[in-house]
Parts: C-alpha cells; structure tokens; sequence
C-alpha cells in the first residue's frame, strides 16, 4: 500500500475517533472518562498523519524507501473497517439481544467487610425521598443482598430498556466496567400491569415497589417489583450503569 | 461488516497502474453509495450487537496503541542501541527480571507492548528481555493491580496473588526465550534495522515516521483482533460458565480459554471475573493471569507485528505457563482453592 494511501486511512481513522467523541456516540462504546483518550489518539493519528504527507511533499522520503513494506501493509486495508462503521453504520448501543445472551443478574455479594457466610451484607442506608432515584444494579443487589431490607416499602424510580422474554416483562440495563466488551446485563422483572405491549429496547421510566424476597438463587437473583406507573422516555446520553 | 471484507478481497491491490490510493476511493464511494443497504443489512439484532462490540474493542484498545507506537518511535529516534545495552545486565538471566521490573513503570495495555517490544529487538536488546517486557507491562503496572484491588474489596491477597503470577509468567517465558529461543522465528521486517541518524532534525523524522509505521501496522492486526472478539463474544454464551461451580480442574481450563476468547483489556478483566461469585477464586486468578498474557486480539497483534513463527510457538507456551504460575501463585498466596 501507498504511503499517500496509509495517510488518508490514518486521518479518516483519527476522524471518526475524533468523531465518536464530539458527538458524544462513545458512550456507546466506552466509559464516560475515556473520552480525552480518544480526543488525544485522534489529535495523534492525524498529525502523524499530517507530518507525514507534509515531508512527502518536500519529497523528504529517504528514510523508508517504497517497496519493502509490501507484505507488513497489507493488513493496513482492515484499518478501513472501523472507519466505516463509525461514520457509515454507527452501531447502536447495546440492548436487549445482549441480555438474552446471559442467563439471570451476575451480581456478586457485596465483598464488604460485613458479608456474612451467605453472601448478605448491611448496606448504608439509603437518603431519603420518595420516590427515590436508583441505578438497576444497585436496587438489585440491595434485593438481593441486602439484611436490613432498605429496600422494602420504597418506591424506587428505574431507568432502563424493555426485554420481554415469553410471558414476561422485564426493564433492564447493562454495566459496563470498561468497554461494552465487557457488558454484562441487570434485569428486573416487572409485575402487576399488563406491559406485554411495550416494545423490546424501547427506554422507560418504571415506579415500583421490591416484592421482598423474590430475588434468590433459583431465579439467577432477579428480583421482581410490583409496578406502580410506567413513563417511555427518550434513551439517556450514557446508556450504560458503570 | 460482510460487505466491506468482500469488498476489501475484491480490490486488486498489486495490479499494474491501479494504485491502493483510487482502490480506497473507489471502496469509499461504494461504501458512500450503498449505505442504506449496508444499514439494513447489519440490521439483525446479533450483528448489530456484534459490531457494537467490535466498534467498541477498537475505541478502547487504539489509544493504548497509538501510546505504544509513540513510545515504540521515542525508543527509535532517541535511545541508542548502545546507551540500551550500557544499562541493562550483560547476563540473560539478570537482564529478564530487570524488564519484568520496568514493566511495573510502564502502565499501557498490551496492545500498546507488542510495538514497543519489537523496537527494543531493532535495537539490539536480547529478545529475552522483550519478551518479559511484553508480558510483564500489561499485567502488573499500578493501574491494573488498582483496579484488581477495586474489583475484590474483600481480597487484598488478590493483588499479591496477580502480581506474582504474571510476574513469575513473564519472567519464566523470558528465561525460557533465553534457553530455547531462535532468532530467526521472527518476521524479517520486525528485526530490520534502522539507520543511526546523528542531528536531531532527522531524530524527528525517525520519531514520525517510526511511530506512524507502526500504527498502520499493527492498527491493522488490533482490527483483527477485534473483529475475532467480537464474533466470539457474540456466539459464545456467557451462561455456561455459571453451571461450572465447583469443577475446579474444568473451571482453570474453561477460564483460561476464556480470557483468550474474550480478549478484555487488563484493567476491565477484574470486575468481570469478580462478579462470577458462584466460581472459586483459583480459576478467576488463572482468568485475571493468562488474559494479559495472551488473547485472541493480542495473538493477532504479535502475528503480525513479530512474525506468524513467533506467534505460533510463543502464544501456546505463554498460555501453559501463565496457567502454572497462576496455579502455583493462588495455592501459595490464597492458601489453596478456595
């Protein structure tokens, strides 16, 4: 391949870095703090870039020489497949084909130093405010873990996608630690209101009661709510829990 | 994504007159022209989470290169194959450890090792201690055994236990290099020289030139990489390690195939592997070790950058040997499987 070529692949590459980041279409892809990372990578590339194509003009190219790059250039070609999908497809965020993919809620005992032989845990107390604002993998390992039950007679607002698997709905969310690579679902099963007409992946806003004791090993610790109103609403910037 | 590898295998890269430049333009064009088909095509609900993934390998792992190769191209243009060989230990088996220890300072991911690694062999450095290099700096720099530390609140012998495992890793694979390890494994062009430039105008020409070449490079190899993880990630079900429970031989296995399947960065490993609660702590110490070590991105990245011959050889030796130190370092730090 040509360095002229490998040039432009490199700022068409920088670009949709750069790109991804204005835009704010990262959040699809990665945490919220690896944004000046990818501003940074995108300012390298196009000035590695740039540099380069500028010495080309100067006709300054005795350091590589043409030809015996051949063999090691060829992969360059794949550089083109990233570009594309970012300006041309854009994937979307991931929903709810990724929780189909995973069997129930990994969350693990909270490893504080309170846990108990049977994975319980005291967690702080909860602020006050009704209803109050919770991120899904929190209210469900609270659900799940919690011996003071902090989380019984609160109603809980949940932000979340729709599932709906067989007879049942489910709003749910996935956390990501790094990169959506490393996604894994939290769901939680909504009772009491007929929702079957609410489309997969369509965002909510759900005011619910825990139905104590319903998340439980058996059941992969979804624990179930009782639903008191149910709001669509637009998808929120960071799709993700981190 | 289909679309675009059969566009790319259609391209004529090496016929006469036609030149890779209007090769991209006319994939661009195509490209430009058929987007709504492309859309719609991508439109199955596994793709798409397939190529969100894929996207999302790429986002993560290219800033890491792009500070491996400025790093790489630095090395080219300013450390002299004779100032390297002043500082390091003359004897192989001091100089392994030696870069096992400077991995510690050096926090990048792995993808950004690979290219920094090859510029330490142009530069005269035993492939020995390169090698340590490789496999010491992704695994036991502060920013992963932090984020170990995070992930397992409850288990600060976690960290010890992850530190000694890479750290016996990358320095038993250096030794072994050192013993059995034949030079001409690797790609002609991953040991070519470069000139010694004197005046420093031309250092910066070396410094650009080096590091752009290598990110075009290996850039390539890391789509690979991601391409690879992503397909996997979306045809493997996750569930299935679940079921495994207290299968300890079976869990090491199936958690070392795992971290080279799902090729996650090493400062994310730990808080996937922490939510497996159902799983002993041995098997996820084996998961936390061989993934820095070796994975199915990495494996693409050295193939390429280093040679396929290397490759070939040195990514299932890593991949017995950090299994065995991770053993080795659970048994004698967390006292057993637990």
């Amino acid at each position: 391949m040509r360095r002229e070529t490998q040039n432009i692949l490199l700022v068409l590459l920088g670009g949709a870095l750069l790109k991804m980041s204005f835009t704010g279409t990262y959040l699809r892809y990665v945490k919220p703090s690896h944004q000046w990372l990818l501003v940074a990578a995108g300012a390298v590339m196009i000035l590695l870039a740039a540099v380069s194509i500028v010495r080309e003009l100067r006709g300054e190219t005795d350091l590589d020489g043409h030809g015996d790059h051949a063999h090691a250039a060829r992969s360059a070609w794949l550089l083109i497949l990233p570009v594309l999908a970012v300006f041309l497809v854009a994937p979307p965020a991931l929903g709810s084909d990724s929780v189909g993919r995973a069997a129930g809620n990994r969350s693990a005992p909270p490893a504080a130093s309170s846990t108990e032989g049977d994975g319980s845990a005291l967690f702080p107390a909860l602020p006050a405010g009704d209803p109050i604002a919770l991120p899904l993998s929190e209210f469900s390992s609270r659900a799940a873990w919690d011996r003071a039950h902090s989380l019984d007679e609160r109603t809980a607002r949940l932000t979340g996608f729709v599932v709906q698997e067989g007879d049942d709905t489910y709003v749910a969310r996935l956390a990501i630690a790094c990169c959506a690579a490393d996604a894994f679902p939290v769901k939680i099963e909504l009772r009491g209101r007929e929702l079957s007409n609410l489309p997969d992946d369509s965002w909510v806003e759900v005011l619910a009661r825990l139905r104590p004791g319903t998340a439980t090993r058996a059941n992969e610790y979804v624990p179930a709510v009782s639903v008191q109103a149910v709001r669509s609403i637009p998808e929120p910037e960071d799709p993700y829990e981190h | 994504m289909t679309v675009t590898e059969e566009a790319t295998e259609e391209a004529p890269p090496r016929r006469r007159r036609v030149t890779s430049l209007e090769v991209l333009c006319v994939l661009l064009v195509l490209a430009l022209v058929g987007q709504s088909w492309l859309a719609s095509a991508l439109d199955v609900a596994a793709i798409k989470t397939g190529a969100t993934v894929f996207v999302a390998v790429c986002a993560q792992a290219l800033p890491f290169l792009v500070v491996g190769v400025l790093i790489s191209g630095a090395i080219a243009a300013f450390l002299s194959a004779d100032l390297l060989r002043r500082v390091l230990p003359k004897r192989a088996a001091l100089a392994v450890p030696v870069a096992g220890v400077a991995g510690i300072a050096l926090p990048n991911c792995e993808c950004a090792a690979v290219p920094v690694a090859r510029r330490l062999i142009q530069q005269d450095v035993p492939a020995s201690v390169a090698v340590t290099f490789l496999l010491a700096a992704p695994a036991v720099n502060p920013i992963v055994l932090v984020a170990t530390a995070v992930a397992f609140p409850g288990e600060p012998k976690m960290v010890l236990a992850r530190f000694l495992g890479s750290m016996g890793t990358a320095v038993a694979m250096g030794w072994l290099w050192a013993r059995f390890g034949k030079m001409e494994w690797f790609a002609e062009r991953a040991m070519r020289r470069l000139p010694e430039h004197v005046d420093g105008r031309s250092r910066w020409a070396v410094f650009f030139e080096t590091a752009r070449q290598d990110l075009v490079d290996a850039g390539g190899f890391l789509v690979v990489g991601g391409l690879t993880a992503a397909v996997l990630n979306v045809v493997v079900p996750r569930s299935w390690i679940d079921t495994l429970g207290a299968q300890l031989v079976l869990g090491v296995v199936v958690m070392a195939v795992l971290a080279v399947v799902l090729a996650l960065c090493s400062e994310a490993d730990a808080f996937v592997v922490a939510s497996l609660s159902t799983m002993p702590l041995l098997p996820r110490l084996v998961f936390l070790v061989v993934g820095p070590a070796i994975d199915i991105k990495l494996f693409a990245l050295q193939a390429g950058t280093l040679g396929r011959r290397f490759a070939v050889r040195f990514a299932p030796l890593t991949f017995v040997v950090a299994i065995g130190c991770a053993v080795v370092a659970g048994v004698l730090v967390l006292g057993g499987v637990r």
